[in-house]
């Protein structure tokens, strides 16, 4: 009996190993289901028969703006709103489909989305190795592809790339240089008065534009209560759009529609919602931050160091105004300029540093009295004497003429550690401050 | 007692069961196969459509040369997966390999014949669009691997005559540097690693290497010990190669100059000016002599064709 029991069961396990022939739970292979995922996206991608419009959002916290074109050939053609040029003329260049860890979708030759990721700092403004963080070689992840739209991870820098199926009218925009004409917004570097306002649906909004970054922020008052709303931003055919949306009781603002320089006058103009805006200027901050004129003054008081600006003040349009990048002392180069407050026991420093033996160098500066703080939130200088044999015309003469006009400035916070000190008289001249 | 007599015989049977089950499982995997290969994507290489670069390559340095030539992006050819680079830029690969056919693989098939060109030249070329930026603030041009592939970088930049944007100032240096420099280099390394260079070389400058230490000289001082470059300086092998690159590129006017040009005095080695010539003058005699004797090369010839070509296009 026991032997019976035995035999059944070596018999049974013979049959249950025969039966294990191994299958999968797939009724594929990994190879072939790999194979034909790669398929589908190849054919997804040149299937578009408009094309698509593309964002990426690179590691450097920007936001560009691209159009692509991909046909079954691998070849891909773009437009890109990283400069003027590439976004009136196209370039054509390559990708592929390939199996790595995801199946992944590789630019594989240059073309204007490189220009992000290239490690060359004069290819795009960021650093040198780095670039802008952005990225060429994307994994594709199943659950982030639907039929009209596509979101990829780059595999280096983690920067997401975002396709929307285009349509005939994008497609024509595009090659008609819309992205271009779009990017006219650009022109509000032109503006020659630092504080920028724009009215959309009976609220003015005071806006401020960090082109190197792609940033925007948007300032309105409720009531007395401040409100700021922050955003990166791209171009694309239709205008400028916000990385996010801007809600502001019923209106809702998620970008600038039909943008138009005005050379004559200098004026941007965009439409939000239907309804056609001047982005004016104005002298003085929609809302004074009160306190951050003594805030500047006293952060290097508390913590040591000193405010920094390499190219001065900005006067009516044109950067180093007063030339201090040609400056020198004893044949030693300009670096920076400084503000030490509290320099001596009553008076602050106001001078240039120069190269000298590997460091910086104080060779003379103007001595700036403790500045007075009127309550509607300016700062005022004025003079106390000079220190060392202070040139008497040229830039460092113009540089403390400038920071002595009588009415004084307003001071905008840009960053935790940079301010732009604004001219209170009428806002055309300002200076970046920048501590380390 | 009893149930330990029953243990025994049931581990016996169970010991005979596993035997059973083994064969089992043998037999039945005798019949497994390793199932459909034909299908793993990416076998047997990257492919996509052709397009006329591609065709260009095939006809001017795969065919006559034997070199295939990656100028699409593929990361596992690169050493450095963390750094940054982009791929190159189609519209550079044409005048780049021109470039590299008129200035190096030609003045070489011609002194010397296709059938040892073809016998020692790297047989894979990779491109990338940018240099590659190191720590300390320098930066890598090229790398090669074992004379069978050279990686060239910075290739998007480079310039030669007649192309928008030429300077002369600058781009001759670039392309030197970061294209010329490193296929010369690397293929006399490939040269003395298949027929060794006479023993003697490394007397001639022996004691006075930098090593590792070569980083912390420039050329200049370099040339005051007797060495062509820094990196020359670094050991007997580089030594040779970066003498064999820079005569070759900078032809025997130039590199006359480089020699004429030592100022006295001496250096921290204890190598004066005349001794410093005289050192560059013996290696310059023994690498003629070298391609003589082993390849059946005339160096000066090959020279001038080589600057001919460099100054053809620069």
């Amino acid at each position: 009996m026991k032997n019976s029991i035995i035999y059944l069961l070596l018999v049974s396990i013979g049959f249950w190993s025969c039966e294990n022939k191994d299958e999968s739970v797939f009724e594929k292979t990994a190879d072939e289901r790999l194979n034909e995922a790669l398929g589908t996206y190849e054919t997804q991608l040149a299937g578009s028969t408009y094309g698509w419009n593309a964002v990426i959002y690179p590691g450097n916290g920007g936001s560009y703006g691209l159009y692509m074109k991909f046909n079954d050939q691998n070849r891909v053609t773009m437009y890109s709103d990283f400069k003027d040029e590439s976004a009136k003329t196209s370039k054509e260049s390559s990708y592929r489909l390939k199996a790595m860890q995801t199946p992944t979708l590789i630019f594989d030759t240059y073309g204007y989305l490189h220009v992000l990721a290239d490690p060359d700092s004069d290819a795009n403004g960021g650093s040198d190795g780095v670039g802008l963080a952005s990225d060429f070689e994307f994994a594709i992840f199943p659950d982030s592809i639907s039929a009209d739209r596509m979101v990829f991870v780059g595999r280096k820098n983690g920067s997401r790339l975002v396709l929307t199926r285009a349509t005939q009218a994008q497609q024509t925009a595009y090659n008609n240089g819309a992205q271009a004409s779009a990017m006219a917004f650009n022109n509000i570097s032109k503006y020659k008065v630092y504080f920028k306002r724009i009215t959309i649906a009976g609220v003015t909004y005071e806006i401020t534009v960090g082109q190197d970054t792609r940033s925007l922020k948007m300032t309105w008052l409720e009531g007395t209560t401040v409100r700021n709303f922050n955003t990166t931003y791209y171009f694309t055919s239709e205008g400028l759009r916000f990385k996010n949306s801007l809600v502001n009781g019923s209106t809702t603002i998620s970008g600038f529609n039909n943008v138009t320089w005005d050379t004559s006058r200098s004026q941007v103009s965009v439409s939000v919602n239907g309804a056609t805006s001047v982005i004016g200027t104005a002298i003085r901050p929609l809302a004074i931050d009160l306190n951050a004129a003594r805030r500047w003054y006293n952060a290097p008081v508390s913590t040591g160091g000193e405010w920094r600006s390499v190219s001065g003040f900005h006067v009516n349009g044109v950067d180093d105004a007063f030339g201090l990048r040609a400056l020198t002392s004893d044949s030693f180069p300009y670096v920076v300029y400084l503000y030490i407050p509290a320099y001596g026991s009553n008076y602050d420093l106001f001078a240039p540093a120069f190269f000298e033996d590997g460091s910086l160098s104080l060779h003379y500066g103007n001595a700036v009295r403790t500045p007075s703080f009127p309550a509607d939130g300016r700062i005022v200088f004025s003079e106390r004497g000079t220190l060392g044999d202070v040139p008497t015309t040229g830039p460092v003469a113009q540089m403390a003429a400038q920071l002595y006009e009588s009415t004084g400035y307003y001071l905008i916070q840009t960053s935790e550690k940079t301010y732009d000190m604004v001219n209170a008289k009428d806002a055309t001249v300002w200076i970046n401050w920048f501590r380390i | 007692m009893r149930n330990t007599m029953k243990m025994k015989r049931l581990s016996g049977l169970f010991f005979s069961c596993l035997l059973l089950i083994a064969s089992v499982v043998m037999i039945s995997c005798k019949k497994e196969e390793i199932g459909n290969v034909d299908n793993i994507p990416g076998l047997g290489g990257d492919d996509w459509a052709k397009t006329p670069v591609d065709d260009w390559i095939f006809t001017n340095i795969t065919t006559p040369y034997n070199i295939a030539v990656k100028y699409k992006w593929d990361q596992f050819e690169f050493d450095n997966v963390i750094k940054t680079l982009v791929p190159a830029d189609e519209a550079q690969v044409i005048p780049l390999l021109t470039s590299i056919d008129k200035g190096w693989a030609k003045p070489y098939v011609e002194e010397a014949g296709k059938v040892f060109f073809n016998k020692y030249s790297p047989k894979l070329f990779v491109l990338s669009g940018s240099v590659e930026y190191n720590l300390d603030g320098s930066v890598t041009g090229g790398q090669a691997e074992g004379g069978r592939k050279i990686v060239m970088m910075g290739i998007n930049r480079f310039k030669i005559k007649g192309m928008s944007g030429y300077s002369a100032a600058t781009d001759s240096v670039y392309a030197k540097f970061f294209i010329f420099h490193v296929i010369q280099h690397e293929f006399g390394h490939i040269l003395h690693q298949n027929k060794n260079y006479p023993q003697e070389y490394k007397t001639i400058s022996a004691g006075k290497y930098y090593g590792a230490n070569w980083i912390n000289y420039n050329d200049r001082d370099a040339q005051r010990d007797g060495f062509i470059s820094a990196y020359s300086a670094s050991n007997f092998d580089d030594d040779f190669v970066e003498m064999i690159a820079v005569m070759l590129m900078e032809g025997k006017d130039g590199f006359d100059k480089i020699i004429n040009s030592i100022p006295e005095g001496t250096t921290a080695k204890g190598t004066t000016r005349a001794q410093a010539q005289a050192a560059l003058r013996q290696k310059e005699a023994m690498i003629v002599a070298y391609y003589k004797n082993s390849w059946s090369i005339d160096f000066y010839a090959l020279q001038k064709k080589t600057r001919a070509a460099m100054v053809s296009m620069f």
